[in-house]
């Protein structure tokens, strides 16, 4: 069972899943308001957050390489798989790049181009007038592309490499050490790609607000979710039979990497929240005042679900080791990580939303909610207050899209690497 | 033996060592004379180290304006040099405990003197907000205590008052670390030796014998304090960049100051690291244990930390400009072309430019050129909590008040008097404790020894 077979069952269940997605999507474009806020903010949402995970898949196979770290080798096309989302990835932010060059929709308040226009007095805002050489329509698109476009550049080459490997015997792992080459290179540019592009997806749906901690913050999120969502892969191909050398070190180390990050992304949550509530500049505590009043169950339940749940379940050592509490917990995490992202970019956009409202004429039959809404904010309005139905059924279709992806491309090459330098410490990793 | 260490691995300890040559390689130097290199470091240690405490005896006999601190700078050298030193002791327990966690197998052969290295940094770090309080002889209000002046309580609200907890936490831990890997080899030392100094080490060695037993619960109290100190490490300096983040000075108050504290901390430790033992391997032949190998993967973690600060003094930068926040883009302005230029492209040349150097294989196996930049980092590590400190602090919100400062003497020498006090205590160290941890060498000559792995291995097993 060293091939995966990508059967018609599992087929049939993704694609339900991605139908369920469409579906949502679907429903959502037709009870929105009229710039379709719910539905694009959803489209955005649910592409982040898979297309961050991918990366995150493919910067730690570089972090791996560099680091010569063996313990992962045997499971190593689990992640090379999950990196190769980067492509669809890439597809669905350039379709959000280009609802912003064409203003197909208006998730962004920058991308309104009334308030740049200094002559436009009453509307005039500085602040995104000075920002707009990295906040505008062009850079947005093509940053997209570029970086993503680099992100993809070196995923594919180390996949491939990893896959080349397997056919060419050397005692001096030639291959090993080109893919060092490129993994070594991929880490800074990594490192200032995310952030760069963070900023732009993520950051500026609060387009007055900015936090120095941010793409750290939300990239801790990424790779927390990725951790997760390879401990689920695994202990489900586990349970049909592959990847019988993956022995519950491997998921105790899994576990690990859950737990840690898990901290640390308590780590960078605390501190950004601590110095921005400690210093008390109106321009920044208005991002946490707004999630506090607004979103209070999310705002708590953040810090309950990724901090608390993982860092009390995964203390123990015996609970890294056993399947169904690392099993549980990554689920819980997953989804709490996704809920995060939720809580980074709906506030944001609602605001935006509220803000167009009033001031667009033609206003759908139902951009009166939101127009309604932007006058009692304490109103609660399913889809940006808190997830409804329609977001849980489009989380589902991405799900099922990327794990669509996923399997297709882990059908593609044998589980088991061959002629990895690694290759024997894992198969014998015991810690 | 069914060891399985990956062919593309090289050896850690090189030399063909058998366990009876190791333990005479590393013990000896605490049994022989001091040689003559010693003796010179160690007078002119102890020079600069009674310099510095007759400096910080005229701060406090004089008074504080002994020091050219001013109204607008209020912190100058002194809390420069406390950050530097406390950023200089966490490699000490990066490599002890975090490498630990990860299993890295070449932390073994630079961890004893990186954690001895720890402790002496954060006693020299503690000198400073002693002394620069004015009043040194009411330091004690710093600790909260039931008292009869008021009663007046620190304040608890304080980012400063949080560093005296973080700082004596992570000394204490960082302490208890350290003696636990010496234990086992104390008991090496007391194994060879006779009389007085037999009882010495027998006491040191809490009368360890080596059974299974007493293995097991090192190893189980080892991973704990690693456990321990892998968080405390990371709130140490933090909370360091807490005394200024939570403040809302443009240049301090930034969201990405605690990792990138922490980062730069590793940076100019791993730096400090790579200092003292490019010289301590040469004087104490240790280069079979302190191997190209490790000074490879600590240039590595140069590299990679070095690109981190970068990565956050660009993030910096930008948000600045991307805040259209004013005064913010004014402080880094200010830094960048105001009267302290010179601090800021020390800082940018020292920190981000001159580690890239180490893309390239061959330099970052080359001695020389290592030595010579981990020289550097630790300047340009000064000059970045400098140019934080005293270049931000000089053109405050009142053009008015603005200022330039330089140090006095009585600074300067209280810098160097705690660079006296670092490597005398050093110096001592490497007389009295093994300088790398014998025990740990030992466990993994099966799985790193050259005789067992590399091109060189004489003994090949089948798996």
């Amino acid at each position: 069972m060293n091939h995966f077979e990508f059967k018609g069952s599992l087929k049939t269940v993704l694609l339900a899943g991605i139908l369920i997605g469409v579906l949502c999507l679907g429903w959502t474009w037709m009870i929105d308001d009229h710039n379709h806020t719910r539905f694009w903010s959803n489209f955005l949402h649910n592409s982040v957050f898979f297309t961050g995970i991918s990366f995150t898949a493919a910067f730690f196979i570089a972090v791996c390489i560099t680091a010569y770290a063996g313990w992962h080798t045997i499971f190593k096309r689990v992640w090379e798989a999950i990196s190769a989302f980067l492509m669809p990835g890439i597809l669905l932010m350039a379709i959000i790049g280009l609802g912003v060059y064409f203003h197909w929709h208006h998730l962004y308040h920058w991308s309104d181009t009334a308030i740049l226009d200094p002559s436009n007095t009453a509307d005039f805002d500085k602040v995104l007038y000075g920002k707009s050489s990295f906040l505008n329509k062009n850079w947005y698109l093509g940053g997209t592309i570029i970086i993503v476009g680099l992100w993809i550049f070196f995923a594919n080459k180390l996949r491939l490499l990893s896959v080349l490997e397997d056919n060419f015997e050397d005692s001096h792992f030639s291959t090993h050490r080109t893919m060092r080459k490129y993994a070594a290179i991929f880490l800074p540019i990594a490192g200032f790609s995310s952030a760069a592009i963070i900023w732009q997806w993520v950051m500026s749906v609060d387009s007055h607000w900015y936090s120095t901690l941010f793409a750290w913050y939300a990239t801790a999120s990424w790779f927390v979710s990725m951790i997760a969502l390879t401990i689920l892969i695994l202990i489900y191909l586990k349970g049909k039979g592959y990847f019988h050398q993956v022995k519950r070190d491997h998921i105790h180390d899994l576990g690990k990497f859950l737990f840690a990050f898990s901290v640390f992304w308590t780590y960078l949550w605390f501190s950004q929240f601590m110095l921005i509530w400690y210093g008390n500049v109106g321009e920044e505590t208005i991002y946490f005042k707004t999630r506090y009043d607004h979103y209070p169950v999310l705002f708590f339940a953040n810090i309950f679900i990724n901090f608390a749940i993982p860092f009390l379940v995964l203390m123990r050592n015996d609970a890294k080791y056993k399947f169904g509490s690392v099993g549980i917990v990554a689920i819980i995490v997953l989804l709490g990580h996704w809920m995060d992202f939720f809580l980074m970019l709906k506030p944001g956009i609602y605001e935006t939303a509220m803000h167009a409202a009033p001031a667009g004429e033609a206003m759908g039959e139902h951009g009166h909610e939101v127009a309604h809404a932007a006058e009692h904010v304490s109103n609660f309005v399913s889809g940006f207050t808190m997830p409804g139905l329609l977001e849980l059924g489009t989380f589902l279709g991405f799900l099922a899209f990327f794990l669509f992806v996923f399997f297709t491309f882990l059908s593609k090459a044998p589980l088991t690497p061959k002629n990895d330098p690694y290759l024997d410490e894992s198969l014998h990793h015991h810690v | 033996m069914s060891v399985h260490v990956s062919p593309i691995r090289e050896p850690l300890v090189t030399g063909h060592k058998t366990y009876h040559q190791i333990t005479e390689d590393l013990v000896s130097p605490t049994e022989k004379m001091p040689n003559l290199s010693w003796v010179i470091g160690f007078i002119i240690s102890l020079t600069l180290l009674t310099f510095g405490l007759f400096c910080i005896f005229w701060t406090i006999w004089v008074g504080i304006g002994t020091w050219d601190l001013n109204r607008t700078i209020g912190w100058g050298w002194d809390i420069t040099n406390f950050v530097w030193w406390i950023g200089i002791g966490h490699a000490g327990t990066l490599i002890s405990a975090i490498l630990l966690l990860f299993r890295q197998k070449w932390r073994t052969g630079v961890n004893r003197a990186a954690e001895a290295m720890t402790i002496f940094a954060v006693i020299c770090a503690a000198i400073f907000p002693g002394i620069h309080v004015g009043r040194a002889w009411v330091v004690f209000y710093f600790f909260p205590y039931p008292n009869t002046r008021g009663p007046i309580w620190p304040n608890f609200n304080s980012p400063l008052l949080w560093d005296v907890f973080a700082i004596s936490t992570y000394f204490t831990v960082s302490l208890l670390f350290w003696y636990t890997g010496l234990v086992p080899d104390f008991a090496t030392v007391r194994d060879r030796a006779k009389g007085l100094r037999n009882k010495i080490y027998n006491t040191l060695s809490f009368g360890w014998k080596g059974s299974a037993k007493h293995w097991q619960r090192w190893e189980s109290l080892s991973l704990v304090l690693a456990g321990l100190a892998t968080p405390l490490v990371l709130s140490v300096h933090t909370i360091v960049s807490f005394d200024f983040a939570t403040s809302v000075i443009p240049g301090w108050h930034t969201t990405i100051f605690p990792p990138y504290f922490v980062a730069g901390a590793i940076f100019s430790g791993f730096a400090m690291v790579l200092t003292l033992m490019l010289v301590t391997r040469k004087v104490l032949n240790l280069e079979d244990y302190i191997t190209i190998e490790h000074i490879e993967s600590m240039n590595k973690v140069i590299l990679l930390t070095g690109t981190i600060v970068g990565i956050a003094y660009l993030t910096e930068l930008f948000i600045a400009w991307y805040s259209q926040y004013p005064y913010e883009q004014f402080a880094f302005f200010n830094r960048a072309v105001g009267p302290y230029w010179w601090s800021y492209f020390g800082m940018m040349f020292c920190n981000v430019i001159t580690p890239q150097l180490f893309w390239k294989k061959s330099w970052r196996r080359n001695i020389t050129l290592t030595f010579f930049l981990s020289i550097l980092i630790n300047i340009g590590m000064w000059f970045e909590r400098f140019v934080i400190i005293a270049t931000t602090l000089a053109r405050d919100y009142l053009p008015s008040s603005w200022s330039y400062y330089s140090p006095t003497w009585v600074e300067i020498g209280i810098f160097v008097g705690t660079i006296g006090i670092f490597f005398t205590l050093y110096l001592l160290f490497t007389r009295v404790a093994p300088v790398v941890a014998i025990a740990e060498i030992k466990a993994i000559l099966k799985s790193s020894g050259d005789q067992y792995v590399g091109k060189n291995a004489t003994h090949h097993d089948e798996h």
